[in-house]
C-alpha cells in the first residue's frame, strides 16, 4: 500500500494537474487496441519519453501511455474491468495483490537469456519468487531533498525536525499515510510494515509531536524549496535532478537512522490484447542501454547490473544516489498489511486532526 | 374528456422525461449505488463485500467496530471543523457580494454585463492553476511578504500558507463568483418603486435598505449561501493546496478511504452524512424562501 504519488521530473503544477485529472477520471477509456500497439499504464511521469519512442521505432508499435496516480488507483481500475491495458507497473506488493487476484499473465521473462542482467536481489515479490511473471523495473529511496543556502548539512530524521528551530525554516512531509507515519516507526525502532497497534500510536505520537513544526503534507513541494521557501522536505529520491540542475543549492540525502524505499515490477495483464508486444517491451528493457536511458532522467536506481556500470559517472558516484552499504541495510520497503491498514488509516486522521 | 387529460399527461411525461433520465442516470443512480456501498463490508484490497456491516455509520459518531478501533471522536471533530470553515466561507462571501452586487445592479446595462463577465472571468483558467497562483502570492518569498517586507512594515516573513486562513481566503476566492450571481439576479430585479415609495414615505436611506431592500433580498441571500455552503463542506482541493493537507476537511477524508486507505464503504458513508447535512439545509432554505413569499403577498 504504497500510494506514492511519484512525479519524478517536471515542474510541480504540471505533476498536480496530473494527479487531479487521474483523480477524479477515474473511469476514463481505455486506449485503443490493434494490431501494432502496446497500451502501457504507468505512474505519472514515471518513464523517459525517448524510451517509448525508441521502442516504437525499433519494433514498429505504437505505443499508448496512459497513468495513474497511486497502486490503488491502478487496481480500482483494473478490478471495475478497464480493458485494452497490456502493462501496469506496480510497486511490490501490489505485484503480489495483483497476482493473488488473477490479474497477470506469467511471462516466463525469467526464461530469457538477457535475465541474467537482473540482479536476484530484486527479484522481491513473494508470490513470484522465480522472476517467471513480472520484470523489476526500478527502485529508489524515500529521503530528504534540502536548500543548502539555509541547511548547509543534514543527515538524518533528527537533523530534520531541528530545522524549524535551529534554521527558522520550514519542513514539509509527504502526505502520504504510510510513508510518514513510516518516518514515525524508525524512528521508534520498528519495522514500517508493523501490526502492532502500540507501535503504530507510537509513530503517531512521533510525528503529532512535532506537527507544529511540519509546515505540510504534500507532494508538490520542489519549487518551493528551490526558492528557499521550505528549508528541507521529505521526498523522492527524483529530487536528485534538481539538484544536478542547481547543485550549488540543493541536495538529497537518505537518512542515516533508516528510510523507505520502492520498487515497481513490468507486469503483463492477463487481460492484455497484445501480450506478445509487452513480453517484446520486457524484452527491449532487459538490454542494458534501455534503463540506462530512464535511470538518466528519472533519477532512479535499475536491478540491470551491466545498466549501472555503463551510467554516466556522476550519477555512479553522487552520494545521494550511492547511499554507503550501512544506510542501505536500514531501508525498508512496504508490505502489504491486509485490513490492518485501518490502524495507520485511523492513525493518520488522528495527525491530521490534531 | 378522458382522453384529453390523458393526453396531456402523457405529453408532460415525454417533456419531463429528459431531465428525468438525467437525474436518474447522474444522480439518482450513483447515490444510491453509495448508498448501498455505506452498508457493504469493505473490500480487502478496495471494493466491497457483499455482507451487511453496520460499522460504517457508527465509525464516525465514534463508536469502535472493536477490533481495529478504541472510542474516538476524531470524525466528528473534523466534521465540526468543516462546517466552522464552510460557514465562515458563506459569511465572508457574503459581507464582500452583497455590497458589490447592490452597486453592480445599480448601473447601467451595458456596464452591468461588463461586470457579470469580470465575475465569471476566473472560470477560464482551470481551478488548480489558480490555486496554485495563491500559493505563489501566500509563499514566504511571495509578493505580499516581499511588498510588506520592502515597506518595513513587517521584520520576519508573515505566516500566511499551509494555515487554516490560507484555507478560508482559498475558498472564499473560488466561491465568491457562486455567492455573487444569485444575490445580483435578485437584487437587479427588484422593483424600484418600492424602494422610491419607501422615500416617498419619510424614511431615510439606512432604513428603506434595511426595511425593504434587505427582507426582499433574502431569498437571493439564502440562495447563495445555500451554494456556497454545499461545495465548501465537500471541498478538498483547497485544504490539500493552501492548507498543506494539515487542515482536514471532510472530502480529503472522503478521498484518504477511497484513494488511500481502500475502505469504499467508510468513503461511501461520510459522503452520505455529507448529503444528509445539505439536505437539511436546502429544507430550511426551502421553508425560508416560502416565508419570505407569503411576506411578500401580504
Amino acid at each position: 500500500m504504497v500510494t506514492t504519488i511519484r512525479w519524478m521530473s517536471g515542474a510541480a503544477m504540471h505533476s498536480a494537474l496530473g494527479s487531479l485529472a487521474a483523480a477524479v477520471m477515474f473511469g476514463m477509456t481505455a486506449t485503443a487496441q490493434g494490431a501494432g500497439e502496446l497500451n502501457l499504464y504507468n505512474w505519472g511521469d514515471y518513464i523517459n519519453p525517448e524510451l517509448l519512442k525508441k521502442f516504437e521505432a525499433e519494433y514498429d508499435v505504437k505505443v499508448n501511455l496512459d497513468t495513474y496516480g497511486t497502486n490503488e488507483e491502478m487496481l480500482a481500475k483494473i478490478q471495475a474491468g478497464a480493458t485494452g491495458y497490456d502493462i501496469v507497473f506496480p510497486s511490490v506488493h501490489m505485484h503480489d495483490i495483483m497476482h493473488k487476484l488473477g490479474l497477470l499473465w506469467e511471462s516466463r521473462i525469467n526464461e530469457h537469456p538477457d535475465f541474467k542482467n537482473i540482479e536476484p536481489g530484486f527479484i522481491r515479490a513473494k508470490t513470484d519468487p522465480e522472476g517467471s511473471w513480472c520484470l523489476p523495473y526500478a527502485w529508489g529511496t524515500v529521503g530528504i531533498v534540502y536548500n543548502k543556502t539555509i541547511v548547509p548539512e543534514i543527515t538524518g530524521w533528527d537533523d530534520f525536525f531541528a530545522i524549524p528551530d535551529q534554521f527558522g525554516g520550514k519542513i514539509t512531509m509527504l502526505d502520504d499515510l504510510r510513508e510518514t507515519l513510516g518516518v514515525g516507526l524508525i524512528m521508534n525502532g520498528h519495522s514500517v510494515n508493523s501490526r502492532d497497534r502500540a507501535e503504530i500510536e507510537q509513530a503517531r505520537d512521533y510525528i503529532l509531536a512535532r506537527k507544529d513544526k511540519i509546515s505540510a503534507f504534500t507532494y508538490d513541494v520542489l519549487p518551493l524549496v528551490q526558492s528557499g521557501d521550505i528549508a528541507a522536505a521529505h521526498w523522492y529520491v527524483g529530487a536528485m535532478y534538481t539538484v544536478f540542475e542547481d547543485p550549488e543549492r540543493m541536495a538529497y540525502v537518505v537518512p542515516k537512522e533508516g528510510a523507505t524505499m520502492y520498487q515497481e515490477d513490468i507486469c503483463i495483464l492477463a487481460s492484455a490484447p497484445n501480450k506478445e508486444n509487452a513480453r517484446l517491451f520486457m524484452e527491449f528493457y532487459l538490454k542494458p542501454e534501455n534503463p540506462v536511458l530512464n535511470v538518466e532522467q528519472q533519477m532512479n536506481g535499475t536491478p540491470n547490473a551491466p545498466a549501472r556500470e555503463m551510467l554516466p559517472e556522476k550519477f555512479k558516484t553522487h552520494p545521494g544516489m550511492n547511499p554507503s552499504d550501512e544506510v542501505m541495510a536500514k531501508l525498508q520497503i512496504f508490505e502489504d498489511l491486509g485490513a490492518d491498514l485501518k490502524l495507520y488509516d485511523r492513525a493518520w486522521t488522528q495527525v491530521r486532526t490534531q | 374528456m378522458a382522453t384529453a387529460l390523458a393526453r396531456k399527461r402523457l405529453r408532460l411525461a415525454g417533456l419531463l422525461s429528459p431531465i428525468s433520465v438525467v437525474l436518474g442516470v447522474f444522480f439518482l443512480a450513483p447515490l444510491s449505488i453509495l448508498l448501498v456501498y455505506a452498508f457493504l463490508e469493505p473490500g480487502l484490497y478496495g471494493g466491497v463485500e457483499w455482507n451487511f456491516y453496520h460499522h460504517n455509520f457508527g465509525r464516525i459518531l465514534g463508536w469502535a467496530d472493536g477490533e481495529y478501533e478504541v472510542f474516538d471522536p476524531v470524525y466528528l471533530a473534523i466534521f465540526a471543523r468543516s462546517f466552522r470553515l464552510a460557514l465562515t466561507t458563506v459569511v465572508i462571501t457574503l459581507l464582500l457580494c452583497y455590497p458589490a452586487a447592490m452597486w453592480v445592479s445599480s448601473l447601467p446595462d451595458r456596464l452591468k454585463s461588463f461586470f457579470l463577465f469580470l465575475i465569471t472571468l476566473p472560470f477560464f483558467a482551470s481551478l488548480v492553476v489558480r490555486l496554485f497562483a495563491w500559493i505563489l502570492i501566500l509563499k514566504p518569498t511571495g509578493w505580499i511578504n516581499e511588498t510588506l517586507l520592502a515597506l518595513g512594515a513587517i521584520a520576519q516573513p508573515f505566516d500566511m500558507l499551509y494555515t487554516e486562513g490560507a484555507v478560508v481566503l482559498g475558498m472564499v476566492y473560488v466561491f465568491v463568483p457562486f455567492m455573487f450571481l444569485p444575490l445580483y439576479a435578485n437584487l437587479e430585479k427588484l422593483d424600484r418603486s418600492l424602494l422610491e415609495a419607501s422615500r416617498d414615505l419619510g424614511a431615510g436611506g439606512l432604513r428603506t435598505f434595511l426595511r425593504v431592500t434587505l427582507p426582499l433580498s433574502v431569498p437571493g441571500m439564502v440562495g447563495g449561501s445555500i451554494i456556497v455552503f454545499i461545495p465548501s463542506l465537500g471541498n478538498f482541493i483547497v485544504p490539500d493546496l493552501l492548507g498543506g493537507a494539515k487542515v482536514l476537511m471532510i472530502g480529503n477524508l472522503v478521498e484518504q478511504q477511497f484513494l488511500q486507505a481502500r475502505n469504499w464503504p467508510f468513503g461511501s458513508a461520510l459522503a452520505w452524512m455529507v448529503m444528509a447535512a445539505v439536505l437539511i439545509f436546502l429544507l430550511v432554505y426551502v421553508s425560508v424562501v416560502n416565508r419570505a413569499d407569503a411576506l411578500q403577498e401580504r
